[in-house]
This record gives C-alpha cells, sequence and structure tokens, in this order.
C-alpha cells in the first residue's frame, strides 16, 4: 500500500521517441515495463516488442499488474 | 514523432498455447533452442532455393547468428543442468515446424519467398521474425512463474534486441 501511495508522487516524464528508443535499447530486458495503453485492436495490428498491453480505461484497475519497482515507459 | 522502430503485430493471446506457463527453466531454455534451430534450418533452407549471390550469402550469415544464439543456449541449458548436455541428443528431440517468433515453418515459407529474393527484403522479414521472437519471449515471461525461467526469458530477450538493432543497422547500410 505504501508503495502505491509513493508511486502517486513519482514524478512523470515525457520523452520524445529518440529518447524512449536509446532507453529500451540501454536497459536489461526485465528491468522495466514497457505499457501499451491503446486499444486492443491497436495493439494487434503493431505494438513495440515486449509490451504489456492494459488499455486506458483499465488502467486504474489493473495498477496491481505492474511491479511499482520498475521504471514504467507507457505509449 | 511517430515510432519507426521495430513493431511486433497480433494480440497478445497469439502463440501462447506454446507454454503452459509451469516450465521449468530447462524446459523454457529447450523450447527457445528447438526455436533458433528450426529459424537456422529455415535460413539454410530458403538458401537453397534462392539464386542471388547477395541473398545466399546473407542467409548463410543469418543462420551463422542462428547457430551462435543456438550455442549460447546450449551453455545456458548445461549450466543449469549441471551437466554435459549433448548437443545431437537434443536436436534429435526437437520438431522444427514451428518456427522463432511462433510461425509455421511451411506457411511462413509460402507466404513469404518471394520477399525473401533481394538483399533488403530478406532484411526485412529477418527483422520481423526477430520481433516477433522477442515479442514472444517477453510474452512468455508475463507467463511464467519461475523466477529463474523467467529471468532466463529475460536474457534471451536481451539477445534478440541486440540482434535485433544489428539488423537495423544492416538495413540501414543496405538502403
Amino acid at each position: 500500500m505504501l508503495k502505491k501511495i509513493k508511486q502517486l508522487f513519482e514524478p512523470v516524464k515525457s520523452v520524445s521517441v529518440d529518447e524512449a528508443r536509446e532507453f529500451l535499447q540501454e536497459h536489461e530486458e526485465g528491468t522495466f515495463t514497457l505499457l501499451d495503453v491503446r486499444q486492443p485492436k491497436e495493439y494487434d495490428q503493431g505494438h513495440i516488442p515486449g509490451s504489456k498491453l492494459i488499455p486506458l480505461p483499465q488502467l486504474t484497475d489493473s495498477l496491481d499488474q505492474l511491479d511499482p519497482e520498475k521504471p514504467v515507459v507507457a505509449y | 514523432m511517430a515510432w519507426n522502430g521495430q513493431v511486433a503485430t497480433g494480440p497478445v493471446e497469439l502463440n501462447m498455447d506454446l507454454v503452459r506457463g509451469d516450465e521449468s527453466p530447462t524446459e523454457i531454455t529447450r523450447l527457445a533452442y528447438g526455436m533458433e534451430m528450426s529459424l537456422g534450418n529455415f535460413y539454410q533452407t530458403m538458401g537453397q532455393r534462392m539464386e542471388d549471390k547477395e541473398v545466399i550469402e546473407l542467409l548463410s550469415q543469418l543462420a551463422s547468428i542462428e547457430e551462435k544464439h543456438k550455442q549460447y543456449l546450449l551453455e545456458m541449458l548445461r549450466s543449469i543442468e549441471h551437466a554435459e548436455v549433448d548437443q545431437a541428443a537434443l536436436e534429435s528431440d526437437i520438431s522444427t515446424t514451428i518456427l522463432e517468433g511462433g510461425f509455421d515453418t511451411d506457411e511462413f515459407i509460402t507466404k513469404n519467398e518471394e520477399f525473401m529474393r533481394t538483399v533488403t527484403g530478406l532484411l526485412d522479414v529477418a527483422m520481423m521474425l526477430e520481433a516477433q521472437a522477442l515479442d514472444l519471449y517477453l510474452r512468455f515471461a508475463e507467463k511464467i512463474e519461475s523466477g529463474d525461467a523467467t529471468e532466463i526469458l529475460y536474457k534471451i530477450g536481451d539477445e534478440e534486441k541486440g540482434h535485433l538493432a544489428a539488423l537495423g543497422r544492416l538495413r540501414e547500410e543496405k538502403m
């Protein structure tokens, strides 16, 4: 619970496509969460490999699927 | 600016029937080895069906990269099992009908052979296969319960990511 509350105060930063690509390339798999918040049909048509799909309308009810210890890159 | 990096396609459930969720590190490594082996065999088979010299050379290069991945997984398997794993025995147990990324080999050839007759077309197909493979390994990692097996999938994912980046650089050179 404390972790979730702490998470509410974590800074959110917007990054460019190039910065996101660099982040994904430089970080080992399993050390971050790549989150796709679009709709399932959009995910089916094309997504960044390894993305976890949680459509935006379901996000607030699915926060337990995210590891609070890992940075999240959302798109 | 829109994303112009690699993309994977298909629903979250695509090819997830290849794992149950309770696989051990050994089972996961053997599964990955089988997929790398299938892809290597696929590139070799395609090399015999092509005529363009540069395409044949690239197919041979792609097959040798899969061979390196196999060796990486074989070493990993030996380390997990704390035993000498016989490569020939390991390969004799493997069905090569499923390519890395979860594609059916014959179906994939039928649909993609024409695109593979040029170097750039072949590189596009290879990158698509690697992107699907990376995505599938990481979706497996979401489903697998064993922490050790999940870590293995992340390591394999890192290997695939590096391979994909190298193919991307080669694709840029050939443009």
